[in-house]
């Protein structure tokens, strides 16, 4: 084949034309960038929630009358149990004290309560956090757990906390996707358009090539490999700046708030780069496709 | 080579280009179209393209009937069928060897097949030290020069000129023609469509008149009048 000309007329044109190619290429740069910051803002959320998720723990809480020999015997029980990294015994006043820390500033609540009313409970800490529901189950029929009548109650684990975490995230992630969609048809729109203003200023070439008997490819090679090239070199510079901003955004973020369950080596960087790349060449031909299509009948 | 069978085509609404037209024309022979603006030249020389297709009637070319050809085959069909026009129509961004070589390309030629036929050819048409000039670089007859030798670069076995002096000066219509003649001379029909009177009562060749639509005289050795 001649690809080898259809190479060389496609560069020609894209110089040719380089107001219009830069246009393209600035599309298809901004929706790629996007998409690889959206990405790059959901592995970190998904760190944030595994990273959550690994904290998580079981909390029973024992009756005020059960004896120590009835809680130390819970508590055998518990690092019996094969799926336990770690468990953690909170006596009535270490529970206390950790309200009282919480409550800084306002501890005279609690000189409202007569006693102690907080129970004593175990913190239990999983190998894996998928287990919790079920370890935590064992303890609802337990006599010594502080259930409430027909609930239990006396058993809490931090699963509402990490569903509401992922329920926010799974908005975030619908709305970026909405977003990219958005933004991917936009440029699939303006590369199309770029490539129609590309067939309608070189109309005559056009019609000359049918002329002296060019086949529909050979006519549409070129338009179809400035494309790809358009959709290829903003990639290209939208990767680059995905990788300047992972390192420079995200990672001052961690340096500036460390708390922020945030990390830059959370993103699988060469898929993301890898990503952007084909999804933006893969812009680019679509985009040419689309007004071959419906502007070059030949 | 040429065969038009009760052709008609009607334009809408109701305009005729042509009206039951019969015509054939020999393999070898040259045949000046002659006619007023509007007379139908122009869109005989379309239907001969397949631009578009008759109203009634069939047209054959080189043994093919055109309306029963299928699109995909329409580039081979244009690839046996050289054209020159009066607007040239080359490709400007083109120096005048790669409008010449793109003839070639289409055709799948290889790269040294190429590089070996087109500075001959372009020779042939006396423009061998302007190759790499830009058409617009070039004068109104340099450039028809460079049209025809497009034309003839694939040896097609027919070729259609549709007014390719009516731009020119006299001189280098002379030139045009000469072109023309050789290229007929070595066996290519030609067929071209003018109203430079001059020139057809010069060459005495077949003439065609058409107006209104219609052939109003066919005579070999013929003039304008």
């Amino acid at each position: 084949m001649n690809f080898k000309f259809f190479f060389h007329e496609a560069f020609n044109s894209l110089v040719r034309n380089w107001v219009m190619s830069m246009a393209a290429i600035v599309t298809v740069l901004v929706s790629m960038f996007v998409l690889g910051l959206g990405l790059i803002i959901f592995f970190n959320f998904q760190h944030a929630i595994s990273d959550l998720r690994n904290k998580l723990e079981v909390e029973v809480f024992i009756k005020n009358t059960a004896s120590p020999d009835e809680i130390n015997g819970l508590g055998d029980q518990i690092r019996a149990m094969p799926e336990v990294k770690d468990v953690n015994f909170v006596s009535k006043d270490e529970a206390l004290d950790r309200l009282r820390g919480s409550l800084k500033g306002h501890e005279d609540v609690l000189d409202a309560l007569s006693g102690n009313p907080l129970p004593p409970s175990y913190e239990i800490t999983l190998q894996d956090p998928s287990k919790i529901e079920e370890v935590a189950s064992r303890f609802y029929d337990n006599p010594i757990v502080d259930n409430s009548p027909n609930t239990h109650d006396g058993v809490k684990t931090g699963g509402e906390t990490s569903d509401r975490v992922l329920r926010v995230t799974t908005i975030f992630l619908i709305g970026g996707a909405g977003f990219v969609m958005l933004l991917t048809v936009a440029s699939v729109l303006l590369i199309s358009n770029t490539t129609r203003l590309s067939i309608f200023a070189r109309r005559r070439e056009v019609e000359i090539m049918r002329l002296v008997g060019a086949t529909n490819w050979f006519i549409r090679w070129p338009f179809v490999l400035e494309g790809v090239f358009t959709g290829m070199v903003g990639a290209l510079a939208a990767s680059m700046l995905v990788i300047i901003a992972n390192r420079f955004i995200i990672e001052g973020v961690v340096n500036k708030m460390p708390f922020l369950p945030f990390n830059a080596e959370a993103v699988p960087m060469f898929w993301l780069v890898l990503l952007v790349v084909i999804g933006g060449t893969l812009l680019g031909s679509v985009g040419s496709g689309l007004a071959l299509r419906r502007f070059l009948k030949i | 080579m040429i065969r038009f069978e009760n052709v008609s085509k009607i334009y809408d609404p109701n305009i005729m280009g042509l009206e039951d037209v019969n015509i054939h024309i020999d393999r070898g022979e040259f045949c000046f179209l002659v006619g007023h603006s509007g007379s139908g030249k122009s869109t005989f020389i379309r239907l001969l393209l397949k631009e578009f297709e008759p109203s009634e009637g069939t047209i054959t070319v080189a043994g093919r009937n055109l309306q029963r050809m299928r699109r995909s085959a329409m580039p081979y069909h244009r690839r046996n069928l050289g054209c020159v026009f009066q607007d040239f129509k080359l490709l400007p961004n083109k120096t005048v060897a790669d409008n010449v070589a793109y003839a070639l390309r289409v055709t799948g030629q290889p790269a040294r097949a190429i590089r070996r036929k087109v500075p001959e050819i372009l020779n042939l048409v006396g423009l061998g030290d302007k190759m790499n000039n830009l058409p617009d670089e070039l004068s109104a007859g340099e450039q028809q020069r460079v049209s025809v030798a497009r034309a003839f670069v694939n040896h097609p076995s027919l070729l259609v000129a549709d007014e390719p002096t009516g731009n020119l000066d006299p001189d280098t219509s002379v030139g045009i023609m000469q072109l023309l003649y050789r290229i007929n001379r070595t066996g290519t029909t030609v067929l071209m469509a003018t109203h430079d009177r001059e020139m057809v009562d010069k060459m005495r060749k077949r003439v065609i008149a058409l107006e209104d639509g219609k052939v109003i005289r066919d005579e070999d050795k013929g003039l304008y009048r």
